[in-house]
């Protein structure tokens, strides 16, 4: 008989362990089916959260083999073919704390959302008692970014969140900015962006998986270079993020591709360089991995690209 | 011993709007109590929209006509005053949630987008695409944010308390550390949702729809309102139970039988798919009965067929209706109709509500609003579009009422808060620490398989009879249940315990309260008794529990105003 082996990572508040689960397999079925099948038929003491069935909730977030999915919506088959076996292995979502098993808190994450205004300040031209008038174009902006359930999936995968100290901000908060900067009710874009801004917008590694794995296929890393490009445009230009981004921006319109020994300059400024980097840059010189004196040349085409530049200028009017 | 003005029991759509309206008095303090994390609250599988008669789609809609059409749609059980404060009120806070934020879909003149709904005279469903009550729930969400609402996330109501005929407060635990603690309250507002979990897996509700709050008022003396109306979604999925949203319907979709007829053609030839869900609901099973549905037995179905709209039309209203079918049905209804049967969706009964406008109980202090609350806004079936309007506009109006009672009211007694918290800490650890009994699972599963049999859509005495006799075991069995998790902290074995027999309790009393009226009115199908008989049940039915946990009936008057009851057809 065929059977599914589950791993799943459990926890009590104190005591951490691996507990190992066997039924038979059954096809069409989802990860949620899976944990309801073991609390409600072999173990009632596995914790996990789940409610609404069907992908709107927002509650059963779940690593499966150290990748996160929502449970009530993915397929077990699927999974199964992904990772070419039948036992699987269970984590809560990363970047939370835990509370029991696969529980996790979202409390400490809702004071982190609060720092972007995550609310319509509204125009003087709605009123309570009238509301707004919106186009349909203009709410077309928003249709997207209000899809996001809270499910957490973002947040587990972001590559960023990882290795940060905590002050990076999830990508479900980036999109709650977002979506309010561009509501056109919303009259202070700039109270959802600047608190972006200070809290390390440019660390974005753009890995792409908060995309790659979104149950709802929100653009994050789209939204993401918006809200980068408008503080830009709010004046933002000196920070190590939009240095860095003009240092690539000028030399690859320049020659048509990047000047690696300049890059750390042009980011982090010559003192800082000096005292950062000298001693890593030294070492790859000795090792061969850079030439200090390679001043890249003009690249066949260059005309080209600066022809890309103009269009990409144009669109983006 | 944590003491608020106003408490809420409940953080969907009432609940929060109740929060938040109780919030605008800043000399109070005011805490919102939920189960789960806000956001999970089954508001937000609302999809298709809300009504509200702002007439920019069809300028001759009005409140009047909005009146009208839901008291048609209750089988003229709705009280008549209360159906009119709410399509008077509506469209005002539509405009309020618009100024929250909400993101609305828009007609080409920058208005919020109107679409046509069952038993609708006008198109008046105001929507945000297929998602309305995310949008909704997550905008409301954010307005108590920014009102910085005291919130008490996973934390799970254990009963209310009454000492000396005057309510003193609240038992409830902290799911997180397992801690029982009593909380003193001036008022509370229950907005816990219904109870479509009665049914189990034959439902479109969440896992959690456990009636808490109808339970706990229930426990106290406060009434159970009209229990046997039960509202089946006509348009379930097919395997799941999975809601596949009215706006389908609303879009202009049809429904065909195995012969690829429109079968509605025979149940409602004006309104065809667009009739209201208890008729359409009616005709798919007996499409099934009659053998011209696919299938056999429970896996029988009808089919809902999109593919006329065209892609474009598909893409742009129904784009997540389109994506729930793919995934939980593995259909995509731009190329292949998709399998549907009714599953059980909503409660119009529940908490009996005296007052529309303050949403009080007979316990002063105590207020209820949204599904938990029975007010009567739906009477024997509700409209589609009529209950997310519900829970914003009756949550905000507990909310407000509540406020106006905690002034009025001062802290009660702290001796049976401590007892009650006590009580509950005792059964939390004999509950937790029993090693044998019977099994809660199968006592669950028992109930839903005996409700869905004998008090689904069709309703017979013998049938009735013997699914009272079963829950009556089965609540005998409870008493001597185990639940195999012996930690304190986060137990959901022990919260799905409690959940149980919440829901044990209220399938009593819609079985008593079904097997009681004789005759078939709304949601209420009985095949014994095929006609609505004004002459005796033109009433609200009121069940009791006393002291002795004994169930009574007792009927009251259904407030009419303007409109006399004449015979219902679409």
């Amino acid at each position: 008989m065929e059977k599914f082996i589950f791993r799943i990572h459990r926890y009590d508040g104190t005591t951490k362990w691996v507990q190992e689960y066997q039924f038979p397999y059954e096809e069409n079925k989802t990860v949620l089916w899976a944990l309801t099948k073991i609390k409600d038929e072999i173990d009632p003491t596995l914790n996990f959260t789940s409610a609404c069935r069907h992908a709107i909730c927002g509650s059963c977030g779940v690593r499966i083999n150290g990748t996160s999915y929502l449970g009530c919506k993915t397929p077990l088959d699927e999974i199964i073919e992904t990772f070419d076996s039948k036992m699987l292995t269970f984590e809560p979502l990363k970047n939370y704390d835990v509370i029991r098993d696969l529980v996790i808190d979202w409390k400490p994450k809702m004071k982190k959302l609060k720092l972007v205004k995550p609310w319509l300040i509204p125009t003087e031209e709605g009123s309570v008692e009238k509301g707004f008038k919106q186009t349909e174009q203009e709410f077309s902006k928003i249709a997207s970014p209000t899809d996001c359930i809270l499910c957490g999936v973002c947040t587990s995968e972001c590559g960023q969140l990882n290795v940060n100290d905590g002050v990076y901000l999830d990508p479900f908060i980036l999109n709650k900015a977002y979506r309010f900067a561009l509501d056109s009710r919303d009259g202070s874009s700039n109270e959802h962006i600047q608190p972006v801004l200070d809290n390390e917008l440019w660390k974005c590694i753009h890995c792409m998986q908060c995309v790659t794995n979104c149950p709802k296929g929100i653009p994050l890393t789209d939204q993401i270079a918006y809200l980068r490009k408008t503080t830009m445009k709010m004046g933002a230009k000196d920070n190590q993020g939009a240095r860095h981004a003009y240092a690539f921006y000028d030399d690859v319109k320049k020659v048509g591709r990047l000047n690696e020994m300049m890059l750390p300059i042009k980011t982090d400024g010559m003192v800082k360089t000096i005292g950062k980097r000298v001693p890593m840059a030294a070492r790859m010189v000795y090792k061969g991995k850079i030439n200090p004196l390679h001043m890249p040349k003009k690249v066949n085409g260059i005309e080209g690209i600066r022809k890309i530049y103009k269009y990409a200028q144009e669109v983006s009017k | 011993m944590l003491a608020y003005d106003v408490v809420v029991v409940g953080a969907g759509g009432a609940g929060m709007m109740a929060a938040l309206s109780a919030s605008e008095d800043e000399s109070l303090k005011v805490a919102c109590i939920s189960k789960i994390f806000p956001t999970r609250s089954h508001t937000g599988a609302a999809q298709g929209g809300i009504n509200a008669a702002m007439g920019y789609r069809d300028s001759t809609d009005s409140p009047e006509k909005h009146f009208k059409d839901t008291v048609k749609g209750s089988d003229f059980l709705a009280d008549q005053d209360a159906v009119e404060f709410f399509t008077t009120k509506m469209p005002e806070v539509i405009s309020e949630l618009d100024y929250y934020g909400v993101p609305f879909s828009r007609d080409g003149n920058g208005n919020i987008a109107q679409r046509p709904f069952g038993g609708a005279s006008s198109p008046r469903t105001c929507y945000s695409a297929d998602k309305t009550g995310h949008v909704i729930l997550h905008s409301i969400y954010e307005q108590c944010l920014k009102k910085e609402v005291d919130f008490f996330d996973e934390w799970f109501l254990l009963s209310l308390v009454v000492e000396d005929s005057s309510f003193t407060g609240l038992v409830v635990m902290n799911i997180k550390t397992g801690e029982i603690v009593p909380i003193k309250a001036k008022s509370v507002v229950i907005a816990t949702g219904g109870f479509g979990r009665i049914y189990w897996n034959r439902t479109t509700n969440a896992l959690n729809m456990t009636g808490d709050g109808t339970a706990a008022c229930f426990n106290i003396g406060i009434p159970l309102k009209d229990p046997e109306f039960v509202q089946f979604h006509p348009t379930g999925l097919a395997s799941t139970g999975v809601l596949l949203s009215e706006a389908c319907r609303g879009e202009g979709g049809y429904l065909l039988n195995k012969d690829g007829e429109r079968f509605m053609a025979r149940y409602a030839p004006e309104k065809m798919e667009l009739g209201p869900r208890d008729l359409v609901s009616r005709s798919i099973e007996t499409e099934i009965k009659e053998g011209r549905g696919f299938g056999e037995g429970m896996d029988s179905y009808v089919l809902m067929d999109l593919r006329h709209l065209g892609k474009k039309k598909i893409m742009e209203r129904l784009p997540q209706v389109r994506e729930l079918a793919m995934e939980f049905e593995g259909v995509d209804m731009l190329e292949e109709p998709v399998p549907i049967r009714p599953s059980c969706h909503y409660m119009m009964g529940g908490i009996h509500v005296i007052n529309p406008e303050t949403l009080s109980t007979q316990i002063e202090g105590i207020h209820a609003a949204g599904e938990c609350a029975c007010v009567s806004l739906h009477g024997a079936n509700r409209l589609g579009g009529n209950s997310v309007a519900d829970v914003v506009l009756f949550g905000k109006y507990a909310g407000i009422g509540a406020r106006e009672t905690a002034h009025r009211r001062s802290y009660g007694s702290e001796t049976k808060l401590n007892q009650e918290a006590q009580v509950w800490n005792k059964k939390f650890e004999t509950i937790r620490n029993k090693k044998t009994g019977k099994n809660i699972v199968d006592i669950r599963n028992k109930m839903a398989q005996t409700m869905w049999d004998n008090v689904g859509i069709f309703r017979k005495e013998e049938e009735m009879a013997t699914a009272l006799k079963e829950i009556n075991q089965l609540i005998k069995d409870y008493k001597d249940t185990y639940i195999g998790d012996p930690a304190v902290r986060y137990n959901m074995a022990f919260v799905n315990y409690v959940e149980i027999g919440n829901l044990l309790d209220l399938a009593k009393g819609v079985v008593m309260a079904a097997l009681n009226r004789k005759e078939s009115r709304g949601s209420h199908s009985r095949g014994d008794y095929q006609t609505r008989d004004d002459a005796n049940f033109l009433a609200h039915t009121l069940v009791h529990k006393r002291e002795n946990d004994d169930y009574e009936l007792e009927y009251i008057q259904v407030k009419i105003t303007k409109y006399q009851p004449e015979e219902r057809k679409y």
